[in-house]
């Protein structure tokens, strides 16, 4: 008996945690050399850079791993890779990419908000840890094929951007952002455990691999519990890649929280939501493909339609950016209604989404000043004069958004249409398409303000030398993509979950 | 080498856009000897094409993602060669006439000229998804140009210019998806290219949708009634070089869209439609007039002769005969020059005048006589008197239109009568009489820069009027091989004259 249990023992192989523990270990770091040095901030962004430069380079090195995980033969040798620790994380090619794009935009998200890390002072290392610690949550909940697993993660990655949301504790709207986010939240994450709660009593499986083999194999006898778990999973995760309905504290988060966090927040919480949803659906759930399949492209529609509408009415760009981010969240749903096939577009869409907001939301923080104040959409008047590059690029960044064709928005667009589309939800099309009108609507609004207005009365502050940087390579990346995507395709290609 | 037609103009705009901040005054020269690089490589494609041809030549494919079945796809027949090098044409004499633009002329130079690197794609683009992009790419160009540098309203004409376009092209999006599975479900792997999608066999309620879906992009381009609200807006805000082109060119993806696509993959469903777009045509062309006749305003007149003249190249596409199809490819070329002259010298007037009131003008022609006599020669020639390109675009149409829809032809006919009418009055309210406002009696006459501008037109339009061969030569194979297709997939066949062949047939009987 001892003789088998230790032969069972599976090898635990620490790196597909690696980039975690560099992540964590590094946030730790960061306090304690704030604690005992007072290094100046620079030094401690250095350090930061340099975390996760490292767990950067953990994630390549997964990235090999994995395809010579594929092409081995050795059966045990795979699993070992693949699914270390027991079925509670998974190094795949798709755990992999999220990693590379919570990486991206937490390094993105740092330099253009830069400023508002400086202003923080003596707390700016409290910001820059919180950012490892909400990365390091992300980036497990994306790897975890296990829902309690799933649960520390969102956990993690959710207290920590609840933190960051208020860090600015001089600013009443801040605080307000801070609370709103941490209440709705907090509901939202009762609402998923409750879900993982009621999966387990319908399957008796935390496990998604455990439950899909059970839901393969058994006729559920109470479907009842099954799907209401299951829609419950939706609605908390629902909650936080912002689909409407559950958007509604989106706007007022983005508009409240410091500027210069606030693409980083958005970004990291969308990537890690859509990951654990393709998880969780498709992993545990492709038998009841029949099931949710309708309610996504319901949310998704509901997403894209409101969304858009609600978007046009805004005079805030902080809070135009709220309602997109809801239609965007529609649009990539809409890659899922064919089950996990839709993967690789989903990963497209969500790098090239969320670099474009990261940068974009580097311009807003230049625009609202050192002290964050408000951003209407007057407060871009005439920008296309007095800051010709950031208004170029920003114009570029909006159209990306918007989809248009020659931006990466579109190729990812693109690409969700026709996952859609091959999974027989043609209506599902023509309303995107129709919804991607509406976003040029409002997207151009901000666009007019830049070029076609004269200055507003307020000049806006020249771009620091970081932020500049990020938001032109942003604007590069959106342009590049546009024209030659296969490569990143060819990256996203390899990531069909499990 | 079709490529490097497309990169010319984008290359152009790179050049202009890193010249020197304290060189302003080279921005304008520099742009516009460069877009002569376009010029000449479409004119070299003009004379190298072989004529007699009706396959598309000068084919370039290469694959830009292969799982999507996407190309770079790129040829040229009858039917695109005549807008590529009107397109090329316009361009330079667009920029020229751009003297008046006083701000942000930089950013101007770039935005037309990527606007010709996104025309000369359209036209050029056999894949449907590329021909997509470009399509949807040039709004932006074209929406900085009327929003920028418009006149007072035109925020209001750039945005409700985007959005029309834009929510017409959403569905023809939906469409392009469709139709590359449709190939996946038949041949296995998804394509975009039109020479793929031709062999598709499509059941009647798709290809009835797609044609609707393609249909309403292209109608709201042309535009047709009653689609047509953008147009009037959008010209009149746009600056001088903006018109041109809109009209020129933009205008012209309508029914070359229609042309290429509409008739060429959906044969059945464009044998149904005859009697609905045939409709749509006539209403605008008389629609377009009638209104025409009572703007006050020079430059909103030109742009719903627009209306009234695209009306006839629907018509002359839809008759489906083969004198009705040269009419349409020859039309579209003839309406960007004269439309491109007629706007033109109304922005010479209004830069002199700052006014396009036709009531603000009068006895034109004791103080400007070398401008009259232009405007009188766009005038002829944009009515069809004989002799000129007018007549020839749409003698033809009504020819072939009045072989199978001989009702409509009656009524479009009409159109002509009207166009007499608006144009010519509009010409005596300005020109003719006594310069009685001391304003008008002070007008400097065009200068040898506004001849220049005006004199390539000129010659075309003479050119074109007298000798239509140099193009119709070029398009006849094309446009016949629309019709062969027609006739092979339906039960469509053309009535007795309607055929090229059946002309010589019946000479070769008499003897």
């Amino acid at each position: 008996m001892f003789a088998q249990t230790t032969l069972a023992t599976p090898d635990v192989s620490w790196l597909a945690i690696a980039p975690e523990i560099t992540l964590g270990l590094g946030a730790a770091i960061v306090l304690l050399v704030e604690v005992q040095f007072l290094p100046p901030i620079r030094r401690l962004g250095a350090l930061v850079g340099g975390i996760l430069a490292v767990a950067f380079g953990f994630s390549v090195w997964q990235w090999i791993r994995v395809d010579e995980l594929l092409t081995t033969t050795d059966s045990a040798e795979f699993l070992a890779g693949f699914l270390p620790f027991g079925e509670m994380i998974v190094m795949d090619h798709g755990s992999v990419l999220a990693r590379f794009a919570l990486l991206t935009v937490a390094a993105l998200g740092i330099v253009s908000g830069w400023q508002l890390f400086e202003r923080l002072g003596r707390r700016g290392a409290e910001a820059l840890a919180l950012v490892l610690l909400a990365t390091s949550g992300f980036t497990l909940m994306a790897s975890s094929v296990h829902l309690m697993m799933m649960f520390l993660g969102l956990e993690v990655g959710s207290i920590a951007l609840y933190i960051l949301a208020g860090i600015t504790r001089d600013r009443i709207s801040s605080d307000e952002a801070a609370i709103k986010y941490f209440l709705l939240g907090s509901v939202a994450s009762a609402v998923f455990v409750y879900g993982v709660a009621l999966v387990f009593a319908a399957t008796g499986e935390l496990s998604l691999l455990d439950a899909r083999s059970f839901l393969s194999g058994t006729i559920v006898t109470r479907p009842a519990v099954l799907l209401i778990g299951m829609a419950m999973l939706v609605v908390g995760l629902g909650f936080k890649i912002s689909a409407a309905p559950f958007h509604s504290w989106a706007p007022d988060v983005y508009q409240g929280a410091p500027a210069g966090i606030v693409g980083y927040m958005a970004a990291a919480a969308k990537i890690g939501g859509f990951a654990a949803l393709i998880r969780v659906l498709h992993t545990a759930f492709p038998s009841l493909l029949a099931e949710w399949a309708p309610l996504i492209a319901g949310i998704a529609t509901l997403s894209m339609v409101g969304g858009g509408i609600l978007a046009l009415v805004q005079d805030d760009v902080r809070r135009l950016l709220a309602y997109s981010g809801v239609t965007h969240a529609g649009f990539i749903l809409m890659g899922m209604v064919g089950g996990g096939v839709g993967a690789p577009e989903i990963w497209f869409y969500l790098a090239v989404y969320t670099l474009q907001l990261v940068g974009a939301f580097g311009v807003v923080a230049v625009v609202a000043g050192a002290t964050g104040g408000p951003t209407p959409i007057a407060a871009f008047r005439g920008l296309g004069r007095t800051q010709p590059m950031l208004a170029v690029a920003f114009g570029v960044l909006l159209l990306g958004m918007g989809g248009l064709p020659l931006t990466s928005g579109f190729v990812a667009k693109f690409g969700v249409f026709q996952t859609a589309w091959q999974a027989g939800f043609e209506w599902l099309v023509v309303v995107a398409v129709l919804a991607s009108v509406v976003g040029f609507a409002f997207y151009l609004r901000v666009i007019v303000a830049m070029y076609m207005h004269d200055e507003a009365d307020d000049a806006v502050p020249a771009p620091t030398m970081p932020s500049r940087t990020v938001v032109a390579l942003t604007a590069i990346v959106t342009v590049v993509l546009g024209l030659l995507p296969a490569p990143l395709l060819e990256l996203t290609a390899r990531a069909i979950p499990l | 080498m079709l490529t490097w037609l497309i990169a010319a103009p984008a290359l152009a705009a790179l050049v202009v856009a890193f010249l020197p901040k304290d060189r302003k005054e080279l921005y304008l020269p520099v742009g516009f000897l460069l877009s002569f690089v376009p010029l000449a490589i479409a004119g070299y494609l003009f004379f190298d094409f072989e004529s007699g041809e009706a396959g598309f030549q000068f084919t370039e494919r290469i694959p830009w993602y292969e799982p999507w079945g996407i190309e770079w796809n790129l040829g040229i027949d009858g039917i695109s060669l005549g807008m590529v090098v009107l397109t090329t044409i316009l361009f330079p004499i667009s920029l020229a006439a751009s003297t008046a633009i006083n701000h942000k002329v930089k950013e101007f130079v770039v935005a037309v000229l990527f606007l010709e690197a996104g025309l000369i794609g359209t036209f050029l683009a056999l894949d449907l998804f590329l021909f997509f992009v470009f399509f949807e790419a040039i709004l932006v160009p074209m929406y900085f140009i009327i929003g920028i540098w418009g006149s007072e309203r035109r925020i209001y004409a750039a945005i409700k210019f985007f959005l029309y376009t834009a929510f017409g092209s959403a569905l023809m999006f939906a469409g392009i998806i469709a139709l590359a599975f449709l190939h996946a479900g038949q041949e296995g792997v998804a394509s975009f290219a039109y020479q793929d999608l031709l062999g598709l066999d499509l059941d009647v309620v798709d290809e009835r949708l797609l044609f609707a879906a393609f249909g309403l992009a292209f109608a709201i381009k042309v535009p047709m009634f009653p689609l047509h609200t953008w147009l009037p807006d959008a010209h009149v805000e746009a600056p001088t070089a903006g018109s041109v082109l809109l009209a020129g060119v933009m205008l012209k993806l309508g029914t070359y869209g229609l042309l290429r696509f509409n008739l060429g993959l959906f044969p059945e469903a464009s044998v149904d439609a005859v009697p609905i777009m045939a409709t749509l045509g006539v209403i605008g062309i008389v629609y377009g007039a009638a209104v025409a006749i009572v703007q006050p305003d020079l430059k909103r007149l030109v742009a719903y002769s627009s209306v009234s003249h695209l009306g006839f190249i629907v018509l002359g596409t839809f008759a489906l005969t083969s004198a009705g199809l040269q009419g349409a490819v020859i039309q579209n070329v003839n309406h960007g020059l004269t439309t491109g002259a007629l706007f033109l010298l109304v922005g010479m007037i209004y830069e002199r005048r700052h006014t396009k009131k036709i009531a603000d003008f009068g006895g034109l022609w004791k103080v400007m006589p070398i401008y009259a006599g232009l405007f009188l020669f766009a005038t002829f020639a944009s009515i069809g008197i004989p002799g000129l390109n007018g007549f020839v675009g749409e003698f033809l149409i009504l020819v072939g239109s009045y072989a199978t829809l001989p009702v409509f032809a009656i009524i479009a006919a009409s159109g002509v009568v009207l166009a007499a009418i608006y144009l010519l009055w509009a010409f005596e309210r300005v020109f003719t009489g006594v310069p009685d406002k001391p304003e008008n009696q002070a007008l400097k006459d065009v200068n040898g820069r506004e001849i220049a501008l005006m004199a390539p037109l000129v010659v075309l339009i003479l050119l074109l009027g007298l000798y239509p061969q140099v193009l119709l030569e070029k398009t006849e194979a094309s446009t016949e091989a629309i019709l062969d297709r027609i006739e092979a997939v339906t039960d469509y066949e053309v009535p007795a004259p309607g055929r090229l062949d059946d002309v010589f047939v019946a000479e070769g009987a008499e003897e």
